[in-house]
């Protein structure tokens, strides 16, 4: 599988893009410290921000990572390296996801940490916060996977703006699944069918595109 | 490993791949282990097409493609590890510095020539902490070739590689390419339309015009078979097409031939005819283009 040479494209994008990793990191830690600074306006402009972090990102990587690297013409810098085009997607898979699984877990196990010991919330609020922290992870999921396949920055801007704007409808609807919202406001995680159900099918959504993005990947023919 | 595996660094047969508005058409190639060729085509003739095919980047429609023993697209990545390619429109990351690209490349190479390296750098007069950013364009090429010479490839692919740059770094480029090939194993390809670069450094020539091969030879070959005859031919004398002439311009009485075949009797031929012949000249690499593109564009329109 040629692993150690994946592993050095994958180190690389790390050491290109550690600065927007910092930078994401930092401000989702300054909008989870401002939901708990006490005061309704700074725990909902925590909130936001926590979310806006993740939609942001979930855009900026791909572009990154990916098309920059079409765009500023060191695709055929990294293609003149023992790998094949495969090798390449898996490598920008790889990457792609490590980078924005570190600020998306670190943020979530932060909050996840808040509400236990600081009460920012009541705990029943956990199932439908892990439900609205997976959105961005499924848009990011799709938005790499347009960046891989679709090769141009007009297709990740179009399905960056189709994601970012449809988070919000989505999580209108979510919120109006009652076996999703009762217990939010209760002092127990309760984990009910509903939710099980979202999130499954959440997980399974980005097993699929991640599979549809390599088997397209594999399957082109002209790479650069 | 086949005979012909050994034999030759490139081997294309047949090698077709179509596009909406340009076709590359039955490509037959074959560059021998420690030899230098030259392709030369103008702009779309489909030298870059040809050498992404070579790379496994761009998958033919049919025909084979062999680099080292290794068939393209299916064993690119083995190939790879002992070519070194570098074009015209390839760039670094512009954030980091050259020291850290060398340093990257060095991680994925275990033949990287530290003491080459430092070399090279020296001799192309290059900083290895300065940010790519920061560099014009002659220095990112010499940047980028300073990548691939220092792993020590076998094959080096090199898709205009001068295109641009200022005779100074032509020169530099070009006397680097020929110590590389003080190694007798190794093999380069390089494409340009720059005729010039071509004939300095180059064993052999192909040329390559809207997506065919039209001519491919060895260079000095080129340049003996290659002549323009200036004749005077006295009115009413009609000059036949002898073999060898692929172009003949005439005005009142002054001629000029243009043979690909030369031998000292087509002189005498013409003498016969009631022609004088006033000069013999040999042809510049890019005069032998142009006429070589004319006749091959004549032919396929006739």
């Amino acid at each position: 599988m040629n692993g150690p040479v994946i592993g050095h494209l994958v180190l690389k994008d790390w050491r290109i893009n550690r600065l927007l990793i910092s930078v994401a990191l930092g401000v989702g830690i300054v909008a989870l410290v401002l939901t708990q600074s006490g005061g309704e306006t700074p725990r909902l402009l925590g909130t936001v921000w926590f979310f806006v972090v993740m939609c942001v990102l979930s855009s900026m990587l791909p572009a990154s990572v990916i098309v920059n690297e079409r765009k500023k013409q060191t695709l055929a810098f990294i293609m003149s390296l023992p790998v094949s085009s495969l090798q390449y997607s898996i490598a920008k898979v790889v990457s792609n996801w490590a980078m924005f699984l570190v600020p998306w877990v670190t943020l979530l196990i932060s909050a996840l940490i808040l509400i236990e010991t600081r009460h920012i919330a009541p705990r029943g609020v956990i199932p439908m916060l892990l439900i609205l922290a997976m959105l961005p992870l499924i848009g990011f999921c799709l938005i790499s996977a347009t960046a891989l396949v679709g090769e141009s920055e007009g297709w990740l801007i179009a399905v960056s703006i189709l994601c970012n704007s449809s988070y919000w409808f989505v999580w209108y609807l979510l919120a109006r699944i009652p076996s999703l919202t009762t217990h939010w406001t209760g002092p127990v995680a309760i984990w009910s069918p509903a939710a099980r159900t979202v999130l499954s099918g959440e997980v399974g959504l980005i097993v699929l595109i991640l599979a549809l993005t390599l088997f397209l990947q594999s399957r082109k023919r002209d790479f650069i | 490993m086949t005979d012909t595996a050994t034999e030759f660094a490139i081997e294309l047969r047949g090698v077709t791949k179509k596009y909406r508005y340009f076709t590359l058409d039955k490509i037959d190639l074959k560059l021998p282990r420690g030899q230098i060729m030259g392709l030369i085509g103008a702009n779309g003739a489909g030298k870059s097409t040809t050498i992404r095919i070579l790379m496994g980047l761009v998958h033919q429609d049919s025909g084979q493609a062999r680099v080292l023993g290794h068939s393209m697209p299916a064993e690119q990545v083995a190939a790879k590890w002992d070519i070194g390619f570098a074009s015209e429109d390839m760039r670094l990351y512009d954030s980091m510095t050259l020291g850290w690209h060398m340093k990257f490349i060095r991680s994925i190479y275990p033949n990287w020539d530290r003491a080459y390296a430092q070399l090279l750098l020296k001799r192309f007069g290059l900083r290895a902490e300065q940010k790519i950013k920061g560099l014009s364009h002659g220095q990112r090429v010499k940047s980028a070739l300073l990548l691939v010479l220092a792993r020590k490839p076998e094959l080096l692919v090199l898709d205009e590689p001068t295109t641009g740059l200022d005779p100074v770094a032509r020169h530099e480029i070009l006397r680097e390419l020929t110590h590389v090939m003080a190694d007798e194993g190794r093999s380069i390809l390089f494409s340009s339309h720059n005729t010039q670069d071509v004939e300095q450094i180059s064993d052999q020539i192909t040329f390559i015009d809207r997506g065919r091969i039209i001519d491919s030879m060895d260079k000095e070959l080129y340049l003996d078979r290659w002549r323009r005859l200036r004749l005077e031919v006295p009115l009413g004398i009609e000059l036949p097409a002898f073999p060898g002439i692929i172009g003949l311009e005439r005005e009142g009485r002054l001629a000029v031939a243009t043979s690909n075949a030369f031998v000292p009797d087509l002189a005498s031929a013409y003498e016969s005819t009631g022609a004088r012949v006033q000069r013999i000249e040999s042809m510049t690499l890019e005069e032998i283009f142009i006429a070589n593109v004319e006749h091959s564009r004549e032919e396929v329109e006739v």
